[in-house]
């Protein structure tokens, strides 16, 4: 009997082990990332990617901190190969699940980022496609704050081109300011960033 | 009791044996043995790894055992992955190769200049075609600002590098377009059929093309469809010159796409003084469609347009005292059917059809000329990634050519003429990366022509060297064949022509950074088996032989900058060309009247963010143009004064949505004279009579309003200007 109870009890270790595995690793790579070791972070959450087949985290955070780093990026052939590492990263959970409005606001800032880093040449090509992402998100999910946002504030970005009336737009950051506030993630290291920059653009909306 | 104590503990003391830590270490390098950091090491599916460090350097520990798949992964390099045994992995040096698809690899760019996303080294940018002032939507016109080409203003199409525009063949999707290009007549310049805004990709190639295109001497012009429209849309245009409405609608998987557009420019021939005399203006109807299906692994692809045109009109003619009337009806279809995908590991299908079907009714003075061509294509085109290192293409093309024309001088003579051609075709071509620095191309094309009677052969082959990481040579070499154009085939029935033949050399050197491209191109072109003829026309009895020859060489400059000034694009293009033939009627060697020994192109682009405007100028020069005086005991021993053009226009954005354009070519007013007719026979005092060929308006100007309705606000045709 004690024996039983022993070896359930080794079997319960190894499970729980193996999800504080998780959120180690989880952990240890949001704290490289915070370091401002994009490289290392996104290393760490590819190998996490490569244990943890059933969990999209580990691929979204690659594809997301591979962006973010092409946002302040000034050397052309890196951003590219910074998005191209995020879309690689973003493919393998598309192909898993079409369903999840977060991969499709992940998708929409892949293509923001190409259109920042050379308007005159990916511009005409990747708004549509930016807006289409959003579009599907909303779709799925129309109370996620990071699309609802996001959708409003790309085209923010554009009115000082298009001259697009940004009344309405402001409106919509404001909303998803609210949705901010309601947000639950699914599990502590769900996606859940956003506001700081929805703030701002708050604040400038309102200059 | 106690030996069940015993025994946990062993158990446990066991369990943590097994989970003993296994040290895992090593140095990771690339090819030539310089450390690599920043890669990432792990043994698949667990979480155990590290990232190199400076020194390329990693160490980590894991608790698995036995054999496990390490994987280093760095993303300039190919992945490494190979089986270890975890607790045997010390010290170990793990050499990375480079990644022939990374971006900076060796292109071969002898001879093609690409535009599109899909470009690595982009000369033209998509949008370039409609935005450069002067091109007025015209794919060709836009082209005709590259290095390699002539401005041949009474005739609208591409010339190249001292080859007739005859020499140039179109494929949309790889299929070839029999009559790319709108109904035309004497001096009266044509234009493209196709609207830029269908493609995602243009490929100019200048020569030494692949072996999977054949038919052309001197130029190849590959248009690729989009495989994706960006959304359901409806577009709206009103122009000085017609109208345009176009809607697009998109599916899960598949989307279709349609336009229709009629344009009459009698508004504009009654604002702008012309030179001819109209009776009725130019005016078309036409319209395209297209279906896009996508497969798992595969897409397939269906256009299909029709256009009608018409236009009436008086022309002097040296030869006669009143003004030739011509009167032509055209109409148009064309249809394109493709399949592209992935099977199998590596494989790669590409198969299509495409018919052309053309209709030309002309009324020429009080003769009726009437032709009709049919003309189709079959393709199928397989290749298979063996490694990164090498592809192997290889497929068949059968073109199948109805001609008929009939004749008719509605007093005495009722003649037909026409040709029936089959042609099959099949060719291999390997593509070899050696190094990131070393790529060579070598194909081969063989070819049948039943109504020529005759199988040819043609090598082809390039290769290009990466000297440092902004600038390559490139060499090309090639064999190009190509039956006598339609003028000289419809009399097959009273000769047996021969194919006429073109070999090419070129060389090329390319300098890229970001935003900046430099190419210098050095060419040599010689050409035998041109058809000749022995007399003022080219008529039925007209003897005719294969034994014309002819050379062409020149240097091609181009330089394209972005970085200057902000918002500001520009692009400079030079061609120096030196040619001279023996073909047609020509009694000696000389240079054709279409080329002109220096030709340069400016073309800026400017975007004042404040007036939401773009604004271009666009300036063609070329040195004149020889012509044959037959007062003259030389011959072609005339020459034009120079060609001058520049063009203006002005995109202006009301909004996203709605834009307004401007544009007018020729702002300068430049007198411009393209060559000569002279009289067949010389007058009373034995003097040929000349008559200067001319721009059909010295000016033409546009005004349009384009509005995008979608749900996208961001959205507009720009593009489609």
């Amino acid at each position: 009997m004690k024996k039983i109870i022993t070896l359930i009890a080794l079997f319960v270790v190894v499970i729980s082990s193996a999800q504080t595995q998780f959120e180690q690793g989880m952990t240890k790579a949001f704290g490289l990332w915070k370091e401002g070791k994009n490289s290392e972070a996104s290393a760490m959450f590819e190998r996490i990617a490569s244990a943890e087949k059933t969990s999209y985290l580990p691929n979204y955070y690659v594809a997301l901190v591979n962006t973010t780093a092409a946002f302040s990026e000034k050397d052309k052939t890196k951003i590219d190969l910074l998005l191209t590492k995020a879309q690689d990263a973003l493919d393998v959970e598309f192909i898993k699940d079409q369903n999840n409005a977060e991969l499709y606001a992940m998708q929409a800032l892949i293509y923001t980022a190409w259109v920042v880093a050379d308007p005159m040449t990916n511009g005409m090509k990747y708004s549509a496609k930016v807006m289409e992402a959003y579009a599907k998100g909303k779709a799925i999910d129309p109370n996620n704050p990071r699309i609802v946002f996001g959708e409003a504030d790309y085209q923010i970005g554009g009115a000082k081109w298009s001259g697009v009336d940004t009344k309405p737009l402001c409106a919509q950051v404001d909303k998803a300011i609210e949705l901010f506030a309601t947000f639950k993630p699914e599990t502590p290291f769900s996606p859940k960033w956003g506001l700081e920059r929805a703030l701002e653009t708050q604040k400038n909306c309102k200059k | 009791m106690k030996t069940k104590l015993l025994f946990t503990i062993t158990f446990l003391l066991l369990t943590s044996f097994i989970f003993a830590q296994n040290v895992i270490s090593g140095k990771v390098v690339d090819q030539k043995g310089k450390p690599v950091p920043g890669a990432n090491i792990y043994l698949d599916g667990t979480y155990d790894g590290a990232t190199s460090s400076e020194t390329g350097d990693f160490s980590f520990e894991t608790t698995t055992t036995g054999n496990q798949t390490i994987i280093v992964s760095f993303l300039l390099f190919e992945t490494f992955k190979t089986e270890i045994d975890v607790t045997n992995y010390k010290n170990q040096t793990v050499k990375l190769r480079e990644n022939v698809n990374a971006l900076d690899a060796v292109v071969i760019t002898a001879g093609t200049l690409e535009s599109g996303d899909k470009a690595r080294v982009s000369v033209l940018k998509p949008l370039d075609i409609v935005t450069t002032a002067g091109s007025a939507g015209n794919i060709i016109a836009a082209l005709q600002t590259l290095p390699g080409t002539q401005t041949v203003g009474e005739d609208g199409r591409l010339f190249v590098r001292g080859g007739e525009a005859s020499e140039t063949q179109t494929f949309v999707d790889g299929l070839r377009v029999a009559q790319p290009y709108g109904a035309t007549t004497n001096n009266l310049p044509t234009r493209s059929r196709f609207s830029p805004f269908l493609f995602s990709g243009i490929a100019f190639s200048t020569g030494g093309y692949s072996a999977e295109y054949g038919e052309a001497l001197s130029s190849v012009l590959l248009l690729s469809t989009q495989d994706e429209p960006d959304q359901n849309k409806t577009d709206i245009a009103l122009m000085t010159v017609g109208l345009g409405v176009g809607n697009t609608q998109k599916w899960k998987k598949s989307s279709f796409s349609i336009n229709t557009n009629y344009i009459n420019l009698a508004p504009y021939q009654a604002a702008i003084p012309q030179n001819v005399d109209w009776n009725n203006p130019y005016q078309s109807l036409g319209g395209e469609a297209v279906y896009r299906y996508h497969f798992e692994r595969g897409i397939f692809k269906f256009y299909a347009a029709f256009d009608s045109e018409k236009f009436d009109l008086n022309q002097k003619n040296v030869n006669f005292v009143n003004p030739i009337r011509t009167d032509l009806n055209n109409n148009n279809f064309y249809l394109n059917a493709s399949y592209k995908g992935d099977f199998g590991t590596g494989w790669q299908l590409t198969s299509g059809i495409s018919y052309g079907y053309s209709k030309n009714k002309t009324k020429y003075d009080i003769n009726d000329i009437d032709s009709n061509e049919n003309a189709a294509q079959l393709k199928l085109k397989l290749r298979k990634n063996i490694s990164n290192y090498f592809k192997l293409s290889f497929g068949a093309d059968y073109f199948i050519t109805k001609y008929n024309e009939n004749f008719d001088d509605n007093i005495a003579i009722k003649v037909a003429n026409g040709y029936d051609s089959n042609i099959a075709a099949f060719y291999t071509e390997g593509d070899i990366l050696f190094s990131k620095k070393l790529a060579m191309k070598v194909g081969l094309r063989l070819s049948n022509n039943n109504l020529l009677d005759e199988t040819n052969l043609a090598p082809r082959a390039s290769i290009a060297y990466k000297v440092s990481k902004t600038s390559q040579f490139s060499f090309a070499y090639g064999d190009f064949s190509q039956t006598p154009v339609v003028d000289y085939i419809k009399y097959s029935k009273y000769h047996q022509f021969e194919s006429e033949k073109a070999r090419h050399y070129i060389l090329n050197y390319q300098f890229t950074k970001p935003g900046q491209t430099f190419r210098a191109e050095a060419y040599y072109k010689d050409y035998s088996n041109l058809v000749q003829y022995n007399t003022k026309d080219i008529a039925y009895n007209s003897v005719f032989n294969n034994n014309g020859s002819g050379y062409a060489k020149g240097l091609d400059l181009f330089w394209r900058d972005s970085n200057l000034y902000k918002n500001l694009e520009y692009w400079i293009s030079y061609s120096y060309i030196d040619s001279e033939r023996q073909y047609k009627n020509f009694p000696t060697m000389a240079t054709p009247n279409f080329i002109a020994n220096h030709s340069l192109s400016i073309v800026t682009k400017y975007f004042i963010t404040d007036w939401k405007s773009q604004v271009g100028f666009t300036n063609s020069y070329s040195s004149g143009r020889p012509y044959n005086d037959p007062n003259q005991t030389q011959f072609m021993n005339g020459k034009t004064k120079s060609y001058n053009s520049l063009s203006f226009n002005w995109a202006y954005l009301l909004t996203t949505q709605k834009i307004l354009y401007f544009s007018v070519s020729n702002v300068l007013g430049t007198q411009n004279v393209f060559g000569y007719d002279y009289a067949k026979v010389p007058d009373a005092s034995g003097v040929y009579n000349r008559q200067a060929v001319v721009p059909t308006a010295d000016r033409f100007f546009f005004v349009g309003f384009f509005w995008t309705i979608s749900q996208n606000k961001n959205e507009n045709q720009l593009k489609n200007l």
